[in-house]
Order: C-alpha cells, then structure tokens, then sequence
C-alpha cells in the first residue's frame, strides 16, 4: 500500500494554493458541460444512447467468462498470441520474457492506464529497456515524473511554462513555452522512436469478442503508430473491456469522444483483427512481414468485481472521464489528491478494487454526493452509491473509528440524542469543541471563515407543533409530517410554515413524537447496523398512525424513507415489506403541493410579484426525486416575487453530508462559488427546498451578502398566505 | 493490395447510404477541420493536387492505388512536373517518412461524424496516410452513410481480419493547456476530395 503514510488533508491544502491547477480546472469546468452538450445535438437521444451503453456492459458482464473466452478463441484463430494475466508481476512477467526472448530493446506506448496501473514503465526501464509514452501529455508527464492528474488529459496540472521547462531539460536544450511549437518538437523527437521501436505495447478502448478485433480511439496518431510500424504489437486490456459483437463498439463510439472531448469522433479510431502486416528493413532491403500481435487479457482484481452484486457495475464504465469534469471536489482540487492514477469519484470505486482498500479509505471522503457524474456517465454509473456501499463495507471490514461509534450509538438512541440536541442550544454542551462536534448531524458542522453555523433553536417543532396545527374537521387528507433533525432543532419556523401551507389545502398534520433522525449522516460514514436500527423505528412510528400521506420537506430524508430503507432492509422479509408499503406513501413537500396546488387551480405562473427570487436546487432533489420544475412554478405563483435563475443554479452548495462537516476547506470554495452567482442573479432572495443547502447557503450569505435572505419554499408560500389573511 | 473487403460498393448496398448525406457529412468534417473538396469527374482532382503541390512546395509524394486516383490522371501529372512519385510498396516504406504529401482512397463517408472509412489491412495505406504532413483521400461522393450505426452494419458482415480506421480531420492534441493543436504524429492537414462521377471497377 504505497500511499497508507499520506496526509491528505496537508495534500489538499497545497492543492488548493495551487493557482495554475485552481486556474485550468475552473476555466475548464466551465467550458465543459456545454461542449458537451453541443457535441450531442446531432443525437436524437441521449438517455437512451446511454442506456444502450449500459444495457450493453450489463449484458456482457453477467457473462463475462463466456465472452472472454469466446474473444480469446477467436484472436487466436486468427494467429494473435493472447495472455491472461491475473495481476500486475504475471504481466510483467510475460512482458519481459517477451522482450527478452525477441530481443526487444526499444519500446513505444501509446496510452494504457491499465499498464499505469501497475506501474509498468518503472519494471520495463529498471530492465534496461528504453520505453517511451507517445501520448503528448503522457509523455509530458512521464519526462516530468509526474502521475497522470486526469484520466483523458494527464498533464492538465502543468502550464506551457511548466511544460517548456521539463522539455527544455529532457532534451538539453532551450525550449520556448510556445504550445504549438513544443507539439512539433515532441512529434519530431517521438516519431524517430516510433520508427526505431522494436516494439508498440497499446492499450485498447473495446475488445469485441465475435472477431477477437481490439478497438483504439487517439487523436493524436500515436494509437495507428505503435500498432503499425514497430514489428511486434502488444496489446493490453481489461477484462472490462469486451464487448460480445462488433455492433456494440457503437454506443460506445456515439458517447465516448463526446463526452470525453466534445468531439463527435476522435481523429482516429482503429480496429485490429488478427495480425497484420508491417514492414521489416532487412540488408537494405524491404519486406513484409506478418506483425507479431500480443494480447494481454488483464484482470488484477476485474474478474472479482464482475462477480460483485453491486460492483460489477464498473464494468459500464468507458474512461471517458466526464465524471471528473463535472465534479466540483475534483474541480478544486485535481486528480493527485486521488493517490493512485485513477482520479475522482469513479477513481475512489477503481483504485479500491484494482489497487487496495486502504488506499479507497484516504479519499472517500472526497465525494460530496452531488450527483452530477451520474447525469453525464455515459455507463450511467451510480458512482456516488458506490462509494457509499464501498464505505458501508469498509465500516464492516475495519470497523469504524472508536469516537464516531460512540457518536453514532447516541445519535441512533432518539432519546439520548434528542436530550443532548436540548442541550445544546444552551451552549454548555461539549458540541462547540473537540471531536463530537464534527461527526454530530449537518448543523453542528465545523466552523469556518466564511460560513456562519445555526444555533439550535430554543423550542423544537416537536414542542410547538400541537399548537401550530389547526386541523381541520373534515381533512381531505391525513398527513404525518416527518421533519428531520433540522426542522425540528434548527429551523422550527420552518416546520411551521408546512404545517401552514398543508392545513390551508385542508388536510390534518400529525407529527409522530417517536421520529428520530433520517439516518444520512450515519449512513453517510458506513455506519449501515446504526441506520438499520433508526429505519426500524421511523418505520414503527410512522405505521402507528396511519397516515394517507407521509411528507417530509427535505429531499435526503425522502430520499432515505423511499430508497434507502427498502434497500437496507432487503434481506429481512418483514422489514423489507414493511419498509417499502411505507414507502409508497412518502412525499416531498414542494412537489406534493405543487400538484395540489394545480388541482386546486392555484398555480397562477404570473412571475410578477415586484421581488426578485432565484432558486437553488439541491443535488438530491434534483438528481434523485428528479424535481425541479414543481418548486418554481409555486414560486412564479406567488404574488410579491418574480423567479430569476441563477448561472449553474443545480451545482452542489458544497454542504452534502458528511463533506461539509470534514472538509470544510473544499466545502467553502464550493459555497463561494454559489454565492457569487446568487449575487449574481440581482435576486433579494435565495430559495431552497433542502433545510442543509438553507443551512449552508445561509451560513455563507450571512457572512458575505447579509442582505440576501434565504427561504425555504415553504416559508414563501406561508407568507403568501398570510398576505392573504391580512 | 490486402483488403478488409474487396468489394465495398457492393456491402455497402445493404445500408442505408447516399449523396444526400453529403451535405451533412461535409459540415461535420470542416467541423473536424478536414478540407473537403466535391467536384464532378476524377479529372477536375487533378487540378486540385497540382495546385496544393505548387502551394506547399512539396517534393515528394507516396500514393497507394486506387481507382478515383487513377481515372484523375494525376499521377502522370505529377510525374510530368518533376515530383517524386512513389507508389510500390517498398518504395512507401522508405519514403513516406520524408514524403511531403501521401495520397490514398478511402471507402466511405459518416455524416454523423464527418468521419472517413479507410481499409487500412494493407499497411502501405497507414503509411500514406499518417507519415507525411499532408494526407490526401479519393471518395466517391455517393458513398456516405448516415450514422455510427449503419458503418457499423456494414463492418459486421466484412471484418473478419485486418485494420480498418476511421479518420475524422487532421491529428490534433488539447495536451497542454487544452489548446487545440493540429498536426502531432499524424498530418497536419487531412484533404478529401469527393468524386461524383462512378468511375468503372468500383473498388476506390
Ligand atoms: S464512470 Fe462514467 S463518466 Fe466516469 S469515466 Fe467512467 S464512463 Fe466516464
């Protein structure tokens, strides 16, 4: 485990000092999302392109040894010499005889992360080979000694200075930082190795099984070099690779360039079935000769992620690298930080199965749980649920650290948590120091420059609530009201104005006093035994009474209530039953009113009240229960305001769970970055449907834009309704 | 020659594929910044080349047969002007690494792309086509078929064994600073030239 002595939070800090990094990541996670999309307009389908890819890999993968060996057989056929390797030292292993039995002195590569994987390079050059990587920002950053910092774009970490500098040193002598000089001196350097390699060893982009044909995407060239003109090819692919025919390279060619570089196709993109000929300088005197073609079939922990319920799911993935585009921790922060060569999210998933656990343990924590790769993965990857199920088993494996259990024993106990939550608003608890405070639910998050914390409010809703609630006689509907820690402790008022909003439609609102928290925080660190318990009793308490409908206005518990607890409860027939019968009757509060609202034909749409408001999605309410459109048409019916949308008003505040509590150096960044575009906007009020994005949000506006309110847009409409009254 | 398919015309009959996609194959592969040239016959091409070689100044050329190429009587052309003209196959092998210019033909066009098919199984047709800085393909214009998908329909029934490319614009690299440069291992200018006219033989 090479990197078990790392502080990563030390890592994180220079990282974020980093002003070339910080510069090329931020300009270039604003350009990308729209490239991408451009380079989709001439598909009719997106989602449906995607699924394609996804239904394609989940087919494949269900029987993968069938596939393989159908692939083995056919290249075979065709005169390819192809090698399983289990691991990286087998690999290695067959490289090197190979070499040393064709007499191999000179080696060029064209990209194979799989062989970066395993550090190839360093095990072929301490053999006295001479290898050289021909990928423009591979090469750079092998002269640099440097690790890929980008899964499509390795060297993204440098600028042109930088570059000049390792070239200028590579080949002794002075090179100017001008980029379109510097690819011409690489392309006459390079192409000299290409045509004295002995040897191409290339990674491969498909594997198609019917043909025993690989498949290789490269702008640059270099992918069509190493495979023709050096006499021996060898050619190294995962297991995750292999596709059954050569029609299923399709939806993969639709997405791959699209996503990964907002081009419609690549420059280049090549199929080899079978060896093929090359050119040999023998006395003088040129010959053909048919290529000697390698395959390395490589596994190094694939095959036990094929068999892995949930984990199989990697297989979908196509290195497109979207997910790290998209990802507003990788955005600050780059692919280093990760450890090993596979980067963001999806590198969290890869490294834990193709490196070690140990290393997966350091960087989990670097998914805030946003979502937004799971809008863009072209394998439709649930990377996010992954790395919670990762975290879930890793809790299982080592156990979680002492203090944290300790918290989680009383956060999972609803008296003895609630006892100390009444507590705390008197400030003597321990909550303002030491470790409590930092794994205790969302609002006791850390403390931070930029960001002010709530304080736990003097009276919570579960106190107030008989007196608030005017039930009417005849209700039309029966609604349990499931709050959440922090419209009970934190933003009562809050509570109060659903209550409002639901006994003006003319339904009852009963708030069962034996709920307790969700459970995402506890959930959100692997702690699945404590969460199991909490589920149990929200169940328990909620089937006590009854209720038509069971509403909760905040999108992680719904969340919780209607995916989370049927699936932690699966394996148990009753619960599980009793989970997902309760299940059905959850709703979130903005989209429940919203269709009230329309059947009642209060939906006016005038957007003309004379204040401007602008809208935050939250990532979960966005991403998971899909709503978006429901909250701002109650918004633009409202009478004193007029929604404006903010720029990337569906990016992450930076408060998702666990992460804004840990690192509150990532989260901050992330905030500020909203907060100048909700200042942004001209709007004089930010409303939200997520009580952690009004906590978090607020707490940055407090500190940087007092002015601006923040509502939750429940506390809009009670407004509304009290204008009414009046 | 090797070839992946001897005779792509006829599998590519099985699919959807016409000039009316020309238009839209032409867009996406300036988009690509390929240089797309459509004229009627084989002989209006000839003008084409000579003009570039006179522009580029370039020397020497490496070509691997094909029949667009030939109905153009460019080569005669060429060689009438001076210009090394090298098109057997040992010949490519020692030369298309100082050619100026090397000429192919390819099979088909993908509008959706903006994508050309090249049958690559003969490896003098890499050679051509990646080693000197400007690369030339003969098409004929009618052969360009809509999506991904239908080149894909017509793969499945002929790759049994070989090397077959798509080529989409020139070589190009985002590595440093993800500034678009054109021209890194592969040319640095891609040239299609699109004939109407079917020439007999029907193999490009
Ligand atoms: S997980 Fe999805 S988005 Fe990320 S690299 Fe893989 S395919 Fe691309």
């Amino acid at each position: 485990m090479e990197s078990s002595n790392r502080n990563i939070q030390q890592e994180i800090e220079e990282k974020l000092k980093d002003e070339v990094l910080r510069g090329a990541l931020g300009r270039f996670a604003e350009a990308y999302p729209v490239s991408r999309l451009k380079a989709y307009e001439n598909v009719e389908d997106i989602e449906a392109l995607r699924d394609q890819v996804k239904q394609t890999k989940m087919d494949t993968v269900a029987r993968i040894e069938e596939v393989a060996d159908q692939f083995v057989a056919e290249a075979e056929k065709r005169g390819a010499k192809v090698f399983r390797a289990a691991d990286g030292p087998a690999l290695k292993k067959y490289l090197l005889d190979l070499c040393r039995e064709k007499g191999v002195k000179r080696i060029v590569k064209s990209k194979s992360m799989a062989s970066e994987e395993i550090h190839l390079n360093k095990d072929l050059i301490d053999a006295g080979l001479r290898v050289r990587e021909t990928d423009l920002g591979e090469w750079i950053i092998a002269i640099a000694g440097h690790k890929p910092s980008h899964m499509v774009m390795p060297a993204i970490h440098l600028n042109r200075y930088q570059v000049a500098g390792y070239f200028s040193k590579e080949l002794k002598t002075d090179i100017p930082p001008d980029i379109p000089l510097m690819v011409q001196v690489a392309r006459k350097n390079l192409r000299q190795e290409f045509l004295q390699a002995d040897m191409g060893i290339s990674g491969a982009n498909f594997g198609v099984a019917e043909n025993g044909a690989v498949g290789l995407v490269t702008n640059e060239g270099n992918g069509r070099l190493t495979t023709s003109l050096p006499p021996i090819h060898v050619v190294i692919i995962g297991y995750e690779k292999l596709i059954p025919t050569l029609k299923d390279a399709v939806p993969i060619l639709r997405t791959l360039p699209r996503n990964a570089t907002c081009q419609l196709m690549t420059s280049y993109m090549s199929m080899i079935c079978g060896p093929t000929p090359v050119m040999v300088k023998k006395d003088g005197q040129w010959t053909e000769q048919e290529k000697e073609l390698h395959i390395i079939l490589f596994d190094n922990g694939r095959l036990r992620a094929a068999h892995d319920e949930k984990f199989k799911e990697i297989y979908q993935c196509v290195r497109c690298a979207s997910c790290l585009n998209v990802c507003p921790v990788y955005a600050l922060v780059g692919g280093h930080v990760y450890g090993h060569i596979y980067a963001g999210g999806i590198g969290a998933i890869l490294t834990a199965f193709l490196n070690s656990m140990g290393d997966f343990e350091k960087i989990n924590e670097l998914c805030i749980g946003c979502r937004r790769c799971t809008e863009v993965c072209p394998g439709k990857i649930n990377i996010p649920g992954l790395i919670e199920e990762l975290r879930i088993r890793n809790a299982k494996e080592n156990g979680l650290p002492f203090a944290m259990k300790n918290i989680f024993e009383i956060v999972g106990n609803r008296k003895v948590f609630h006892t100390l939550l009444r507590l705390a608003k008197v400030g003597q608890m321990p909550f303002q120091t030491g470790r409590l405070i930092r794994h205790l639910p969302l609002f006791l998050a850390g403390l931070a420059k930029d960001r002010s914390l709530p304080a736990i409010a003097p009276t919570p809703l579960r106190d107030t609530i008989d007196k608030v609630a005017k039930n009417p006689q005849n209700p039309t509907k029966k609604i349990a009201f499931f709050s959440g820690c922090s419209l009970d402790f934190v933003y009562p008022e809050t509570g109060e104005a659903v209550v409002k909003v639901l006994n003006d439609l003319n339904m009852s609102v009963v708030f069962p006093q034996d709920q307790s928290c969700c459970g995402k925080p506890v959930i959100g660190f692997g702690d699945i035994e404590t969460t199991r318990k909490m589920a149990k009793a929200n169940i328990a308490a909620f089937e006590a009474v009854n209720p038509d409908i069971i509403l909760a206005a905040c999108p992680t518990c719904a969340e919780m209530w209607k995916e989370t607890y049927p699936e932690i409860l699966h394996e148990d027939p009753e619960w599980n039953a009793r989970a997902k019968k309760i299940a059905a009757k959850v709703r979130e509060f903005t989209s429940f009113v919203a269709e009230e609202y329309e059947k009642a034909g209060r939906l006016g749409e005038a957007n003309a009240g004379a204040k401007k408001v602008t809208y935050h999605d939250s990532c979960h309410m966005r991403r998971v229960l899909g709503i978006f459109k429901e909250p701002r048409k109650l918004l633009r019916s409202t009478s004193d305001y007029e929604l404006v949308e903010m720029k990337d008003c569906d990016k992450c505040c930076g408060m998702s769970g666990a992460f804004g509590v840990k690192h509150a150096d990532l989260s901050i960044p992330i905030l500020n970055q909203k907060i100048t575009n909700i200042k942004d906007s001209g709007a004089e009020v930010v409303a939200v449907g997520c009580p952690a994005c009004m906590m978090q949000i607020r707490g940055g506006l407090d500190k940087q834009a007092p002015n601006i309110k923040v509502k939750h847009v429940a506390d809009i409409l009670a407004e509304e309704l009290d204008k009414k009254k009046k | 020659m090797k070839k992946v398919c001897e005779n792509w015309e006829k599998v590519l009959l099985t699919t959807t594929c016409g000039p009316e996609y020309f238009e839209e194959f032409e867009a996406k592969a300036k988009q690509a910044s390929a240089e797309i040239f459509r004229v009627k016959t084989p002989v209006e091409a000839k003008e084409i080349i000579t003009n570039l070689i006179k522009f580029t100044n370039a020397k020497k050329v490496v070509s691997v047969d094909n029949v667009l190429q030939q109905a153009s009587g460019v080569n005669e052309e060429l060689q009438a002007m001076g210009i090394e003209l090298y098109t057997s196959q040992n010949d490519i092998a020692e030369h298309a690494e100082t050619a100026d210019i090397g000429i192919s033909g390819v099979e088909f066009g993908i509008a959706e792309t903006g994508s050309v098919c090249q049958d690559a199984y003969a490896i003098e047709s890499r050679l051509v086509s990646m080693l000197p800085p400007v690369h030339i393909a003969f098409m004929p214009s009618s052969r360009i078929v809509p999506g991904v998908e239908q080149a894909f329909d017509v793969f499945s029934q002929v790759f049994q064994r070989g090397y077959l490319s798509l080529i989409t614009g020139p070589s190009r690299t985002a590595d440093i600073e993800r500034v678009l440069t054109i021209g890194v291992h592969g040319p640095s200018r891609f040239i299609v030239i699109a004939v109407d006219e079917p020439v007999s033989g029907g193999v490009a």
